[in-house]
């Protein structure tokens, strides 16, 4: 695509008389009166290449500019992740570049907190100061009291971590409302930083785990790039989709059959499908005794039993396994055939394998026994773990670029459904499934992540840290949480009751980056309490966000799509790919794009330039540093040529190479880049952890300090079933509430869009018709949703409209999120989120410091009894 | 046009190009993709069924139209000449496909439901006040050998207006913009009396079906990869208007 230059299209379109009405100069500086003239005659068209900005996965995008007005954004057809296609937020956010419901200028509050704001306009100087001062007064106390929290990271985050480490400030994120559950237990348990997805281009039968295939993402794509894989592999594989979920209309059409599950079975289905495979036979002997832990013998006190190998500095701790051929144990670096099975004395103590133990774990968890949890015929169970392990073709290979791999076309695609109370055990156990068949790695196997790069988290939960208190606001190293995601509504907790979590100091002031707890994370009474208690609250943002309106001191407007981000990724799992996101027109009203707002935010806080400042940092997180292309420090850099020096760090011509060409493909990633068995080493090094010795360990410190039983009784070292804390509120509230995503949504800022809200339209309560025959209701009653925690009580209530499916099970409510705002005409009086209705405490928060979107509800006519 | 019922993922991403391309205010559906859902549980189904103007070989709107505003040009589309259109609103009734909507209001009125405040001054100093702010100038071009208005152009109140497969992007040679941003290329779109075209290639050998076919409206939108709906089939997840429902 080659931009036409203003100048020559002005010659070409002249002649044709095509004028539009109110054709008119944008941006431009009108510096002469002949050109002027020149730009009145005719509209002037030119297409600029940006990155949409309004989903996660960043496709490509041409804008179709007149005049330097953005009329149509289009997918860009070399953009390996959308291939020339737009999803329906990629087409509607134009609506948002001219939403005159921005914030239009810096706010400064003028009345009391809590209630919502009135504004005075200020100037971004005045705005920044203030800002900056607090600032310097908290950093004086202790700079960690500084609290950072962004939503939806758009593009590396390299632009925001330099600026939490220039300020020092503690950093939140909103994973713990999306998925980190499932991150932390792949993390665990491969090394991968993901949750899972298959091969998808070349699997043949996917258990789609919860994956909201036609309206959300799987793991790590928003939406639109798995939709398509998964077209393409059903018409050149005939790849099998078996939709596990308690709702039909996800999977929609592409169900080739659709099982039903009760909300928060997923453990108890999951450790079912591995005793299945297990006694079917489906087991992949040399990967498991060569990968995994499965072969190391534990001892009687539930530890690896280990021997010395090295001497001095070089002394090292290895655990033993039987060795076969000289029938005896033998540290794991030296054993030439390593028993899988079995129970053996060692040193005088009895000794099993892991795999050993975990199939005496399982033993009992047949498919009756999971059925009277998760709902799903123990037929059925037998018949997919069968059907699961047949496709895996256990012992196969097949050739790629030339690289033999194992071949296990079978794939699990698991991610937002890890946001439950039994998560980490659940997301562990459906990922020894995958372990059990070899299928981990494997030409149409398990993935977790694009390319096989183990995270540091690996390495750092073998030994997990928990210490005594004191500890900080966000519980790190605690006996409370010893892997922890970092959760707001935790800290919200926190914030109200500091003294039961052992923490002393609390953050006097947030900056929030486009994040709006209040309605966009559970829960909303916690937030509501605990943003009472900020000194200080600055939110940079497009939009009054409900946060904003309740409690900003100040609002500093930023851009949406008119500004740089990046680099991006562009790849889609099988070809890599780097772009940026480049502003399509210069930001509208006096907003700016982050960036600039970090510039200026150091700037006026004295942390720009010198050692530790913000260039210095981000020198490092672009890798910039000590190259020839290195950020000079000292003054204040521009926006363009930041990523200028990136992409002639990266070999490129610079950003005019994105401004021509739009995405930088790389090329296609290479087998043994992708594929876990043939990478080097294989695996990445990272010993699969079928036995969780570190997470007994945890446990075992857990309780030497003296914390709950609510906190330690999941750190089991293997995934565990207990029944869910919300099974014990009382029989009155007899439905399961589960929330989820529309396609037409992604985070907040789709609310913001009325082209989007038209179409979503109005929250509503989906239910199953028998359910509402019970309960007296019909389609479009209005109702009342009444959650229950079941260890304290209390009860959260929303008024909502009944929907009726046939496709959702008869104990399970639904409801969508992206409603319960109240500041944009676009969105407003569209009815309540379920965020309203969670809870975010002990019972209701999973083991890992991550939310949990479960709840027992009731649902009664009408205003509901007192 | 082929309409592949096999890929489509219901996303409306066809309805949101479609609603850009040609500034069509709310409530307006030029395409339209409608969730349904047959059965009873657990024996529930779901499909997907995009819906544009069917642009009928025998289309009774023309047939209804009195002064020759609805016409069928000789490539196929079935377009209105948005001077001549009066408004009588026969073509939406003799139309079964629903795919007409009369513009009630002016267009500042109607985009007033969008919430873009066209004439804020602030946005006016970026836009020169344009409806929408997004407003495409290929809209208010010519079409044709006889040059007849026949885009969206500036959706008068008034007159009756519907699916054009794109004219102005057709005639420069382009797809429609709902072919082109289709995620799943679900939708394909040419010459159906061209053997060798995408669309006559893309059918090939596939059963087919088309809407309401027994009225003898010979439609050029063919569905593939599918069945037709069921006197059972419930539209689930209306817009917040509901106007896709209500033309239906």
């Amino acid at each position: 695509m080659v931009e036409i230059s203003r100048r020559t299209f002005i010659k070409a379109t002249a002649a044709t008389g095509t004028t539009l009405a109110a054709s008119k100069v944008l941006f431009e500086t009108v510096d002469s009166v002949a050109q002027a003239e020149a730009l009145t005659l005719a509209p002037t068209e030119d297409r600029v290449f940006t990155t949409c900005w309004i989903g996660k996965q960043d496709c490509g995008m041409s804008a179709r500019r007149i005049d330097g007005r953005v009329v149509k954004f289009d997918g860009v057809d070399d953009h390996p992740r959308n291939r020339g296609t737009l999803c329906p937020k990629g087409q509607a956010q134009i609506a948002s570049i001219y939403d005159p419901h921005r914030v239009k200028t810096p706010l400064v509050r003028t009345n009391a907190k809590g209630v919502p704001g009135e504004w005075r306009r200020a100037s971004w100087d005045e705005a920044l100061e203030l800002v900056a001062a607090k600032y310097r007064e908290v950093a004086a106390d202790d700079p960690k009291l500084v609290l950072w929290q962004k939503g939806r990271s758009k593009a590396k985050s390299f632009y925001d971590k330099a600026f939490v480490k220039a300020i020092g400030a503690t950093k939140l994120g909103h994973g713990a409302y999306c998925s980190d559950t499932g991150y932390r237990a792949i993390e665990y348990t491969v090394g991968l930083h993901g949750v899972l997805h298959p091969d998808l281009l070349n699997a043949k039968y996917v258990l789609s785990w919860g994956w909201n295939i036609t309206n959300a993402g799987g793991n790590k794509f928003c939406w639109l790039t798995w939709p398509q894989q998964m077209v393409q592999a059903r018409e050149q594989n005939g790849l099998k989709i078996v939709q596990i979920d308690p709702r039909l209309r996800p999977a929609g059409p592409f169900a080739d059959e659709w099982v039903p599950i009760r909300p928060a079975g997923d453990l108890a289905l999951a450790l079912a499908l591995c005793h299945e495979l297990i006694r079917q036979g489906f087991l992949d002997r040399p990967y498991l005794t060569t990968y995994t832990n499965a072969p190391y013998l534990v001892g009687e006190d539930g530890l690896f039993l280990r021997e010395t190998v090295g001497e001095g500095d070089e002394a090292e701790e290895v655990p033993l396994v039987w060795d076969e051929a000289t029938r005896r144990a033998v540290p794991v670096t030296e054993a030439t055939s390593p028993a899988l099975e079995g129970e053996y004395t060692v040193g005088g103590q009895t000794a099993k394998t892991a795999f050993e133990l975990f199939t005496e774990h399982v033993a009992d968890a047949t498919p009756e026994w999971a059925a009277d949890k998760c709902d799903v015929a123990p037929d059925t169970i037998r018949r997919i773990a069968t059907e699961y392990g047949t496709n895996a073709r256990i012992g196969a290979t097949t050739v790629v670029d030339g690289v033999e791999v194992p071949y296990r076309p079978v794939g699990i695609m698991a991610y937002h459904m890890a946001q439950q109370e039994l998560g980490f055990p659940a997301l562990r156990a459906m990922a020894i499934i995958p372990m059990l068949v070899g299928a981990w790695g494997a030409v149409g196997g398990q993935l977790a992540d694009f390319t096989w790069k183990i995270h540091k988290n690996y390495a750092k939960f073998e030994d997990l840290k928990v210490e005594e208190p004191p500890y900080d606001f966000v519980l790190n190293k605690s006996k409370f949480f010893p892997i922890n995601t970092g959760f707001p509504g935790i800290v919200a907790r926190v914030m109200q009751d500091p003294a039961k979590y052992g923490v002393e100091k609390l953050p006097r002031m947030v900056i929030l980056h486009m994040v709006n707890p209040v309605t966009s994370f559970a829960s909303q009474a916690d937030f509501l309490a605990s943003y009472e208690k900020f000194e200080f609250v600055a939110v940079i943002s497009p939009w009054m966000s409900e946060t904003a309106d309740l409690f900003a001191d100040v609002v500093l407007p930023s851009a949406t799509i008119e500004k740089y981000e990046g680099p991006l990724s562009a790849g889609d799992g099988y070809i890599d790919a780097k772009a940026l996101r480049m502003p399509p027109m210069d930001p509208l009203f006096e907003s700016r794009g982050e960036i600039d707002i970090y510039l200026d935010l150091t700037e006026k806080m004295g942390k720009l330039t010198g050692e530790g400042g913000y260039i210095e940092h981000l020198n490092k997180e672009l890798k910039l540093a000590g190259t020839e292309f290195e950020l000079p420090d000292g003054s204040r850099p521009d926006v363009r040529d930041i990523f200028d020096r990136w992409a002639k760090m990266e070999g490129l011509s610079g950003i005019d190479f994105f401004e021509q060409n739009g995405v930088w493909v790389k090329g296609p990633i290479s087998p043994t880049k992708r594929y876990g068995y043939v990478t080097d080493p294989p695996f990445g090094g990272a010993v699969h952890r079928l036995y969780g010795e570190s997470l007994l360990k945890a446990q075992r410190l857990q309780k030497e300090m003296g914390a709950d039983e609510v906190y330690w009784r999941d750190y089991t070292p293997f995934p565990t079933w207990r029944t869910p804390t919300m099974e014990a509120s009382p029989p009155e509230y007899d439905l399961y509430l589960i929330s989820y995503k529309l396609v037409e949504h992604k985070q907040s800022r789709t609310s913001m869009v009325p082209l989007l809200t038209e179409l979503s339209g109005h929250q509503r309560v989906e239910m199953n018709p028998a359910t509402a025959r019970r309960l007296g209701l019909k389609e479009g009653d209005e109702v009342t949703v009444e959650s229950h925690h079941a260890l304290t009580g209390e009860t959260r209530r929303v008024k909502t409209v009944v929907r009726l499916t046939e496709g959702i099970r008869p104990d399970v409510v639904g409801m969508p999120h992206h409603f319960g705002m109240w500041t944009h005409p676009a969105n407003k009086d569209a009815g309540p989120t379920p965020n309203t209705l969670y809870f975010t405490d002990e019972g209701y928060v999973g083991m890992t410091a991550d939310a949990v979107f479960h709840v027992k509800v009731r649902v009664m006519k009408g205003g509901g009894a007192a | 046009m082929a309409i592949d019922l096999d890929r489509c993922q219901g996303c409306r991403a066809c309805v949101e190009a479609c609603k850009i391309e040609n500034n069509t205010p709310s409530a307006v559906f030029w395409m339209y993709v409608f969730r349904l859902e047959e059965g009873t549980y657990p024996d529930t189904s779901i499909s997907f069924l995009p819906r544009p103007c069917q642009h009928c070989h025998n289309p009774p709107c023309v047939k209804v139209c009195p002064t020759g505003a609805r016409f069928h040009r000789d490539d196929g589309i079935v377009l209105t000449d948005f001077d001549r259109c009066i408004g009588c609103r026969y073509c939406e009734v003799a139309c079964p496909y629903g795919v007409n909507f009369f513009n009630w209001r002016k267009p500042e009125q109607a985009f007033a439901d969008y919430q873009l405040k066209m004439d804020d001054p602030d946005l006016a100093a970026v836009t020169g006040g344009l409806i929408p702010p997004y407003r495409n100038p290929d809209l208010d071009e010519l079409q044709g050998d006889e040059q007849r208005r026949t885009a969206g152009s500036a959706h008068y109140k008034g007159v009756v207006e519907k699916c054009t497969f794109c004219v102005q992007r057709v005639e420069k040679g382009l797809d429609p913009a709902c072919v082109v941003t289709c995620p799943v290329e679900a939708l394909v779109f040419g010459d159906l009396e061209d053997p060798n075209s995408p669309v006559s290639t893309y059918l090939r050998g596939r059963d087919q079906f088309k809407l309401l076919e027994e009225l003898g409206t010979d439609p050029s939108v063919i569905y593939v990869g599918g069945t037709p709906p069921t006197p059972d089939a419930r539209e689930i997840e209306r817009p917040m208007t509901g106007v896709g429902n209500a033309n239906a």
